[in-house]
C-alpha cells in the first residue's frame, strides 16, 4: 500500500503545529521545523499500568515516533478493567513487551522499545538519551528515585541535559498530573508531603485488642504467617496465601466477635490496593501527554506545574504552582563541581574542605553511593573508616564520582562531584 | 491443589477479579446497574460541507471505552462518517484496513474487542435518518452520548426525545486544546449513595444519647476508681459522655454550646488524664480531647436534604411516585418526630479493648436497626395509603437510604445549555464573563462553532466559513449582542478579547480534534456517564469547560 | 518564562553531554545521605553499641541496648535496623534478633513502638526511634503489649514479672518458653 501523505494523516496535529494561537509564545516559530522537532523526539514512558497504556496510545496519536517504555511487571486479571492494551489471553505476559508491539501495530510509524525491568536497571546514559520522561508509576519510591536521577544529570553548561518529567497519579476517582522541570521548578522530593503515608495500626492493637476486621487481617498477615508458616515467604499474588490470610483472620474476627472480614477486604489490606478505573486514568494519562506535546513543540504554555483532579463530586480541578523547597534533600542541594588532587589523601581532603571558601566544612561525614569514606559517629563506624583517612583519593572515588557530605554545622547537606586535576 | 483448597475459600469469581478495582468504588450494585445500561452514542451527523466527513469523533470513541472497559451492557455507535486518513492520525479505534469503511462499524468492532462480555452495535447513517424510522431507537437506550458540533435540530431531536423517555444526554466537544460538555438529566435526579466523606457524615449522638448510650456512659461513673489499665482504655465515646454528664452537673443540665465552653469542657476532659505513666498521658483521652470540637454539635438538618423534604415530589406523593420520594417522604416523617435523622450506626476506630469497643458498636448498630425497622414501617404505611403499586419497596433500599439519609442529594435536571434559549443561562454567562480569570469565552467560542457548523451543514455558508474572519468576527458580534442585548455597557474591550481568543485557539485545528483533548474529555465524561448510570457520587450539574493549554477547568451551572 | 530549549538548538548528541568516562556512577541516594546525617547527630549514651556488618552499607546495622538500670539491667539486647530506600518516607524497620521475655516485644522480635508505625513521621530521625528503644526496656509498658502473658504478669504482678524477667534473661524458662540467654 503505498504510504500517504503525513500532512494528511496528521492533518489536525500539523495545524495545531503550524499555526501560532492567542498563548503560544511569541518567539515560536510554527512549521515544519517543529513538527520535524517533534518527531525525532525520544520519549521515555515510565510504566505500562494504568497510566502507561494510555500514555503510550496518546504519545502515538500526538506525533511522537520513538518511544521507549518501561516495566517490571506482568499483566494479571484486575489490571483488564483499565489496561486496554491486554486481553485475556496475555494474563501473565510481561506488561511492557505487550503494550508496545499493540499500539506499534495499530498506529502506524511508531517505534516503541519496550524494556522488561527496574528503571534503577538504567544508568543515566540511558536516561540521558530522551527528550522528556513521562511517568506513570503507583511508587512513591520509584517516582522518588527517577527525580534525584534527572536531578543529578543536570550540568547547567550542557541544556540538553534537563531532562522534563510529566508524572502522572491516580487514585479511585482522584488523581494528578505534574510537571517537573529538574533543578528549576519544584521537584517530587519537595512534594512529598503531598502524599499521604498509608495510615498504620499500633502493632499492639493488632496483637491483642483487635477491633475491626482490618485489624485481624492485619494480624494474620503479619503475625500469624510469621508464627506458623515462618519459612515460606509470603506472596500477596498466590491466591492460597491470600486464602490462609482470609481463613485465619476470620477465625480470629469470630474470637473476638468482629464482624466483616471479607475475601476482598483480605486482599485490599494485604495488597494495599488502590480503587482505579479506566476514565481516571484516561483524564490523567491525557493530562500528561498533552503536557508533553506542548513541551516538545512549544505550540503553547505547559502546565506550572501541579493539577489535580477529583471527580467524586462534579468535576473538580485545581491548577497551581507547587513550590520548589530551598531544603529540599534532592534539589536543594546540587552537586558541585570541585577539582581535586587526586594524590591527596581523604584525610588532607577533608582539611581543604574545612578551608575552601565554598564549603567551610569543619566536621564532614562523607560518602559515595557504594563506599562510606568516612563516618565521625557512632564510634564503630568511626574506627572501621579510619583506615581511609590515609588513603589516596584516586584509591577511593573515581573521577567524576559524586561524593555527599554532611556536617553538624549545616542543616541541609553536599554534594560535590570530584574532578580529578 | 485444587482439592487442598476448599471451594469456599477459593475465592472471588474470575468477573470479581477482573473488576477488583472498580467494584471498591461502586460494589456489586453499581456494576449491576453497570451491565444493565446501553448507551447511545451520536459520534457524528454528517459532513460538513465538501471537504470534511464532519466530526471527528474520537471524544466519543473515548469515552465510549472507558464503559467499555468497565463492563457496561451494551453500546450502539451511530456515525454514518467514512474512514479517512485523517481519522487514522486521531482514532486509535480504527486501523489501516479500516480506511474507506463505516466508521461506525469500525471503532464497534475495536471496541468490541476490549471487553467480551459488552455488546456492541452501529449504524452509518445519520441520526435523524434512524429515529425517523424506528421512533423507538432513542428509548431503547439508558443514556445518550452525543459528540459535536451538530446540527442544532439533530441535537434538540434527541435532547427532546431523552427527555421525554427520562434518558440523560451528555454533550460533548472537543477542538484542539480545548473541550467542553453539558449534561442534561431528565427533570429531578435524585442520589442515595454520594459517597461523602466519612468525616462529615460521623452522627454520634453525644449531646442527645438515646438510653442505651446513656446507659453505656453511666456505666463508667466511676472513672477514677478504675485500675491504670482500665482507665486508659476506656473508648473516647464514653470518656466525653462521663464528663459531659459532669458538666451538665454544675451548669444546670446545659451543654457546653460555644466556643469558649467547649475550649473549657474540653481542659476539663484533658485534666482527666493519668499522666503517672510511662508514657506521660492516655491514647484515649487524647482521642477525647481531639474530639470535643468535632462531635458536640448539635444535630442540624443540612440545607440540601430540607430542600428535598419540601419539595413538591416529597410532599405530594403519587400512587406512582418513585421509590427515592416514598423513602424520603417517611424519613421526613421520622424527622418531624424528634429533629433527627435515622442514625447511620457506624462508629469509627478507638483505643478501646475488644470487647468494650464491639459492645459500644452494638449499641449504635442496634439502634440504627431499630431506626430502619421504624423507617420501613413509616414507609409501609404511606404504600398503604397511596394504593396499590407493582412492588413493595425493599427493606434493603430503605435501609441504605436510612444510612446515607444525611447526604442523599437531589440535581434538578437542566437542558443542553444555548445562550438564546434560557435568560438564566445568558444571565450567568454574562456574570462571569467580567471575571478575567473564567474560561467561560469558551464556551460562547463552542456556540459560535455549532451555529458556523450548523449552517454550513444546512447550505447556508460556504465550506471555507470554518476560517474565515469575516463569519468569526460577524458571530462574535451576534454572541455579544444576545448577551448584553438588556445593557450593551456590561461588556468590556477585555471580554471581548478573550472571546476572540478563545475562537482563534478553536480554529488553529479548524475544528479538528487532538488526540490528547479528546482523550482527556473522554475520560472526563465517561466519568460523568458512570456516576449517572450507577447512581453513586455526584454529577456535574450541568458544564464543565476544560482549557487544556492552562491546562485546567471550570464547572458551570448554565 | 522559561524556554527549555531551542528549537533552533541542532540536537546534541547524548553521547557527547556527559563526561568522558563512558560508564557514569551512581549518586548517592537520600536515603543514604538522610541516614548519613542522622547518624552523625545520634546521641548514643554508654548503654548503646552499633555495629555495621558492612561499613559501606550503612542502611542495615545492629543495635545493641545494654541498660545500666530497671528491671533489664545486665542484660545486652540485640536489634537489627533495616532501612529502605524510601527513608525518610518508610521507617526503619526494627526487629530484636534474641526471643526476650517484654510485653512490647514478641516472640518473632516484632518491637511495638509507635515511631515505628503509626506516628512515623519523616521529621524523625534515627535519634528518636533509639531513645524509644531505650525508654522500652527503662519502662517496660504493659498496658498495650504484644506479649500479652508478660503484660498480664507486669500488670498483676511486678515483682513475679521481675523474676521472669531474670530468669528469662539468664536463658530460663518462664511460662513454658525458654528464652535467649542475654547477660553481658
Amino acid at each position: 500500500m503505498a504510504s500517504a501523505d503525513p500532512a494528511t494523516r496528521w492533518k489536525y496535529l500539523y495545524k495545531a503545529l503550524s499555526k501560532p494561537g492567542p498563548f503560544s509564545d511569541e518567539d515560536w516559530v510554527p512549521g515544519s521545523e517543529t513538527i520535524s522537532a517533534l518527531e525525532s523526539s525520544k520519549v521515555l514512558v515510565i510504566g505500562a499500568g494504568g497510566l502507561g497504556c494510555d500514555i503510550l496510545k496518546n504519545l502515538a496519536l500526538s506525533g511522537f515516533k520513538d518511544i521507549h517504555v518501561i516495566d517490571m511487571d506482568t499483566i494479571d486479571i484486575s489490571n483488564l478493567n483499565r489496561q486496554f492494551l491486554f486481553r485475556q489471553a496475555d494474563i501473565g505476559k510481561p506488561k511492557a513487551e505487550v503494550a508496545a508491539a499493540f499500539v506499534e501495530k495499530r498506529v502506524k510509524g511508531v517505534k516503541i522499545t519496550p524494556y522488561v525491568g527496574k528503571i534503577q536497571d538504567k544508568d543515566e546514559d540511558y536516561y540521558m538519551q530522551f527528550k522528556l520522561i513521562v511517568c506513570g508509576l503507583d511508587s512513591i519510591e520509584a517516582r522518588r528515585w527517577i527525580n534525584s536521577t534527572l536531578i543529578g544529570m543536570v550540568d547547567f553548561e550542557n541544556p540538553e541535559s534537563l531532562k522534563p518529567l510529566i508524572d502522572g497519579g491516580t487514585e479511585g476517582f482522584k488523581g494528578q498530573a505534574r510537571v517537573i522541570l529538574p533543578t528549576l521548578s519544584s521537584c517530587i522530593e519537595c512534594q512529598l508531603d503531598m502524599h499521604a503515608p498509608r495510615p498504620a495500626v499500633p502493632l499492639c492493637t493488632i496483637a491483642t485488642i483487635p477491633r475491626q476486621p482490618q485489624h485481624c487481617i492485619e494480624w494474620a498477615h503479619q503475625i500469624a504467617w510469621q508464627e506458623k508458616r515462618k519459612d515460606e515467604p509470603f506472596d500477596s499474588d498466590d491466591m492460597e496465601h491470600i486464602g490462609w490470610v482470609y481463613q485465619t483472620a476470620l477465625e480470629r474476627a469470630k474470637q473476638f466477635n468482629i464482624s466483616g472480614v471479607t475475601f476482598q477486604m483480605a486482599q485490599g489490606v494485604v495488597k494495599n490496593i488502590i480503587p482505579a478505573i479506566a476514565s481516571t486514568n484516561a483524564v490523567i494519562a491525557a493530562a500528561t501527554t498533552s503536557e508533553a506535546l506542548k513541551i516538545a513543540t512549544s505550540c503553547n504554555p505547559y502546565l506550572e506545574n501541579y493539577m489535580m483532579y477529583a471527580g467524586e463530586d462534579g468535576v473538580y480541578t485545581y491548577t497551581f504552582e507547587a513550590e520548589k523547597k530551598a531544603d529540599c534533600p534532592v534539589c536543594g542541594n546540587l552537586a558541585r563541581k570541585m577539582t581535586v588532587d587526586p594524590d591527596m589523601t581523604l584525610e588532607a581532603y577533608i582539611e581543604t574542605l574545612g578551608e575552601r571558601p565554598e564549603a567551610q566544612l569543619k566536621k564532614p561525614s562523607m560518602r559515595t553511593e557504594e563506599k562510606t569514606l568516612y563516618q565521625r559517629f557512632p564510634p564503630q563506624l568511626e574506627e572501621q573508616t579510619r583506615p581511609n583517612l590515609q588513603r589516596k583519593l584516586r584509591e577511593l572515588v573515581q573521577d567524576g564520582q559524586e561524593i555527599a557530605v554532611s556536617d553538624p554545622a549545616y542543616v541541609i547537606d553536599f554534594r560535590y562531584r570530584l574532578i580529578f586535576s | 491443589m485444587a482439592d487442598a483448597f476448599p471451594q469456599a475459600l477459593a475465592g472471588p469469581s474470575s468477573k470479581e477479579r477482573r473488576y477488583d478495582r472498580q467494584l471498591r468504588l461502586w460494589a456489586a450494585s453499581g456494576q449491576q446497574s453497570l451491565e444493565d445500561s446501553r448507551v447511545l452514542l451520536v459520534n457524528s451527523d454528517g459532513p460538513w460541507g465538501k471537504q470534511s466527513t464532519g466530526v471527528t469523533g474520537v471524544v466519543g470513541v473515548e469515552t465510549l471505552k472507558n464503559l467499555v472497559l468497565p463492563g457496561i451492557g451494551g453500546f450502539t455507535i451511530v456515525d454514518p462518517a467514512i474512514v479517512t486518513e485523517p481519522d487514522l492520525g486521531l482514532n486509535f479505534f480504527l486501523e489501516e484496513e479500516s480506511l474507506g469503511k463505516s466508521r461506525a462499524e469500525e471503532t464497534c468492532r475495536l471496541l468490541r474487542e476490549l471487553n467480551p462480555d459488552v455488546a456492541g452495535s452501529s449504524h452509518a447513517k445519520p441520526i435523524a435518518e434512524i429515529v425517523k424510522e424506528d421512533p423507538g431507537f432513542v428509548s431503547r437506550h439508558q443514556l445518550v452520548l452525543i459528540s459535536g458540533p451538530i446540527q442544532r435540530s439533530s441535537l434538540d431531536m434527541l435532547c427532546t426525545a431523552a427527555k421525554d423517555n427520562g434518558i440523560p444526554v451528555l454533550y460533548t466537544r472537543s477542538v484542539g486544546f480545548t473541550s467542553t460538555f453539558s449534561l442534561q438529566l431528565p427533570g429531578v435526579f435524585p442520589i442515595v449513595e454520594t459517597h461523602p466523606d466519612p468525616e462529615t457524615t460521623q452522627d454520634l449522638r453525644l449531646l442527645n444519647p438515646w438510653p442505651e448510650l446513656d446507659m453505656a456512659g453511666a456505666r463508667v461513673m466511676n472513672l477514677d476508681s478504675l485500675d491504670d489499665h482500665e482507665h486508659g482504655h476506656v473508648p473516647y465515646i464514653l470518656i466525653l459522655l462521663h464528663y459531659l454528664d459532669k458538666w451538665k452537673r454544675s451548669h444546670n443540665g446545659a451543654v457546653p454550646s460555644n466556643y469558649k465552653e467547649k475550649t473549657e469542657f474540653r481542659e476539663m476532659v484533658r485534666s482527666g488524664a493519668r499522666t503517672n505513666n510511662a508514657e506521660g498521658g492516655e491514647e484515649n483521652f487524647d482521642e477525647a480531647v481531639a474530639a470535643v470540637l468535632k462531635s458536640l454539635n448539635p444535630f442540624s438538618l443540612r440545607s440540601s436534604l430540607r430542600e428535598i423534604f419540601e419539595m413538591d415530589e416529597c410532599k405530594n406523593l403519587r400512587q406512582d411516585s418513585a421509590e427515592f420520594w416514598i423513602i424520603a417522604a417517611a424519613i421526613h416523617e421520622f424527622y418531624k418526630k424528634d429533629n433527627l435523622l435515622p442514625l447511620p450506626g457506624s462508629l469509627p476506630d478507638m483505643k478501646a479493648q475488644s470487647a468494650d469497643y464491639i459492645a459500644l458498636q452494638n449499641i449504635y448498630k442496634t439502634k440504627a436497626r431499630k431506626d430502619i425497622e421504624e423507617v420501613v414501617g413509616l414507609v409501609r404505611s404511606i404504600e398503604a395509603r397511596l394504593g396499590p403499586r407493582p412492588a413493595e419497596i425493599s427493606e434493603k433500599d430503605i435501609e441504605i437510604f436510612c444510612k446515607n439519609a444525611s447526604h442523599v442529594k437531589v440535581i434538578h435536571g437542566r437542558n443542553i445549555p444555548q445562550i438564546d434559549a434560557d435568560a438564566r443561562t445568558t444571565k450567568i454567562i454574562k456574570s462571569n464573563l467580567t471575571n478575567s480569570d473564567s474560561i467561560i469565552p469558551l464556551f460562547l467560542a463552542f456556540q459560535i462553532l455549532d451555529d458556523i457548523v450548523t449552517d454550513i451543514q444546512q447550505g447556508k455558508i460556504p465550506d471555507e466559513s470554518l476560517d474565515d474572519d469575516v463569519v468569526w468576527n460577524t458571530r462574535i458580534d451576534r454572541v455579544i449582542g444576545v448577551i448584553t442585548s438588556d445593557n450593551p455597557a456590561e461588556i468590556d474591550e477585555g471580554a471581548r478579547e478573550r472571546i476572540v481568543q478563545a475562537t482563534q485557539e478553536l480554529r488553529r485545528t479548524e475544528g479538528g480534534e487532538l488526540h490528547n483533548t479528546s482523550a482527556l474529555t473522554g475520560g472526563l465524561v465517561a466519568q460523568e456517564a458512570l456516576k449517572v448510570i450507577t447512581r453513586q457520587y455526584v454529577p456535574l450539574d450541568n458544564t464543565c469547560i476544560f482549557d487544556g493549554v492552562r491546562s485546567r477547568s471550570e464547572m458551570f451551572k448554565l | 518564562m522559561l524556554k527549555i530549549w531551542s528549537m533552533k538548538q541542532k540536537q546534541q548528541q547524548a553521547e557527547n553531554a556527559e563526561g568522558a568516562d563512558g560508564k557514569k556512577k551512581k549518586k548517592v541516594t537520600a536515603a543514604q545521605l538522610r541516614v548519613q546525617r542522622d547518624l552523625q547527630e545520634l546521641t548514643l549514651g554508654s548503654t548503646m553499641k552499633m555495629t555495621f556488618p558492612n561499613p559501606d552499607d550503612i542502611l542495615n546495622f545492629t543495635l545493641t541496648i545494654e541498660p545500666d538500670e530497671g528491671m533489664y539491667k545486665g542484660g545486652a539486647f540485640a536489634f537489627s535496623f533495616t532501612v529502605n530506600q524510601n527513608f525518610p518516607h518508610d521507617p526503619p524497620k526494627v526487629k530484636c534478633t534474641q526471643k526476650i521475655y517484654h510485653p512490647n516485644i514478641d516472640m518473632e522480635g516484632n518491637v511495638c513502638l509507635n515511631i515505628l508505625r503509626e506516628d512515623w513521621k519523616p521529621v524523625l530521625n534515627l535519634n528518636a526511634v533509639i531513645v524509644g528503644m531505650q525508654f522500652l526496656f527503662l519502662e517496660p509498658n504493659a498496658s498495650d503489649p504484644l506479649n500479652k502473658e508478660a503484660a498480664d504478669d507486669l500488670r498483676t504482678n511486678r515483682e513475679a514479672f521481675k523474676r521472669n524477667v531474670r530468669t528469662s534473661m539468664a536463658g530460663g524458662t518462664v511460662r513454658g518458653v525458654q528464652f535467649d540467654k542475654v547477660l553481658r
